[in-house]
């Protein structure tokens, strides 16, 4: 198998079995040299350069197996990769609330600083007026948006980072999804809430939907990104 | 000769990667090489294999790599870091306990 057959197989497997781009950068450019160091030891042996590359190619293994071998490595290297269903199936229930919490407050924060100064006389005076009233709940809704979508992210960001395969990335994703479509955070006069609807009476309210759609979605557009990146490598690879 | 090492010997590749970066910068096809030469073939890893086992270990800090130029060949070469040398020396002292220990045992089976 010439040179670039055998790298490029690699390179395809590691990409289909959702391999890290860095890691397989890494790995495909170490197993090059590898496969390089063993043809030259097989040449200083005495054998032409095709034998040579034939050996290397037969001490190395078959390229997909080989891949397939990396890649349980390279899950097997990290704690995420190690405990997955922790990580993808136990950890987001147990850590959505507290991430969504402290995000909360961060944006919280940040929105009371920037639009009352920290001035809580402002800011009842602005919730007592109906058009204010109606702008902070909007402020808040995106607060609330943009907590749903960072922590889907940060979980979609693990699963590629440990190589795990795409069902875990969306497991993590619907318990975002689940939890957005019954946390709440509201402004009313002389009031904020902010917590769980415990209610299971009746369907959510519309903005719950909508919310609960978000972490669904950012999952579909990495799965998309990493079909479109194994297409665009089996392009390259018959091109 | 054996691809796959017994289930017993699960953190001895750690050991013996850790135990030959102590002497010097090696690359993983010497890696590969010393492993199997120095157990005189009893012990192998699989070819390619060795990479993602040390980049763990780089992520573990336990070895740092850089890209180094010899003989116009440029090659990722790992070296043992101030935390790997600490875990070596845990490793050395765990693995010579359990060495004595069967020793004797095995000893004792045959007097």
């Amino acid at each position: 198998m010439p040179d670039t057959d055998f790298i490029e197989q690699l390179r395809g497997r590691l990409v289909e079995l959702g391999c890290p781009k860095a890691h397989v950068r890494r790995l495909v450019r170490e197993v090059a040299e590898h496969r390089e160091d063993l043809k030259q030891a097989a040449v200083l042996e005495g054998l032409s350069g095709a034998d040579a590359e034939s050996q290397a190619n037969a001490q190395l293994g078959d390229p997909i197996a080989l891949a397939e071998h990396l890649m349980v490595a390279v899950r097997r290297s990290s704690w995420l990769g190690r405990h997955f269903v922790v990580t993808f199936s136990l950890l987001p229930l147990l850590a959505f609330p507290v991430l969504w919490l402290l995000l909360m407050i961060i944006e919280l924060s940040l929105g009371f600083a920037l639009g009352f100064g920290w001035d809580y006389k402002k800011l009842h005076v602005a919730a007592i007026n109906p058009v204010a009233n109606h702008h902070i709940n909007i402020a808040l809704r995106s607060m609330d948006y943009a907590a749903i979508t960072l922590v889907a992210l940060l979980f979609c960001w693990l699963a590629r980072r440990s190589a795990v395969s795409a069902k875990w990335m969306v497991t993590s994703c619907a318990i975002c999804s689940f939890y957005a479509l019954v946390t709440y955070g509201r402004v009313e006069p002389h009031s904020f809430t902010m917590g769980f609807i415990t209610s299971t009476a009746g369907i959510p309210p519309i903005h719950q939907c909508i919310k609960a759609t978000i972490p669904l979605l950012i999952a579909g557009v990495f799965y998309v990104f990493q079909r479109r990146a194994k297409h665009e490598l089996r392009r390259n690879a018959t091109a | 000769m054996k691809k796959t090492n017994p289930s017993f010997l699960n953190g001895v590749p750690e050991l013996l990667v850790l135990r030959l970066l102590s002497g010097r910068e090696m690359y993983g096809y010497q890696i590969v090489e010393a492993i199997r030469t120095q157990t005189r073939e009893a012990l192998s890893f699989g070819e390619g294999c060795i990479y993602p086992y040390l980049h763990y270990l780089e992520a573990e800090k336990q070895v740092s790599s850089r890209r180094r130029d010899v003989d116009g060949r440029s090659r990722n070469y790992y070296k043992l870091t101030a935390r790997g040398r600490k875990r070596l020396d845990e490793l050395t002292c765990e693995w010579n306990r359990v060495t004595t220990g069967v020793s004797l045992l095995m000893e004792g089976q045959h007097a």
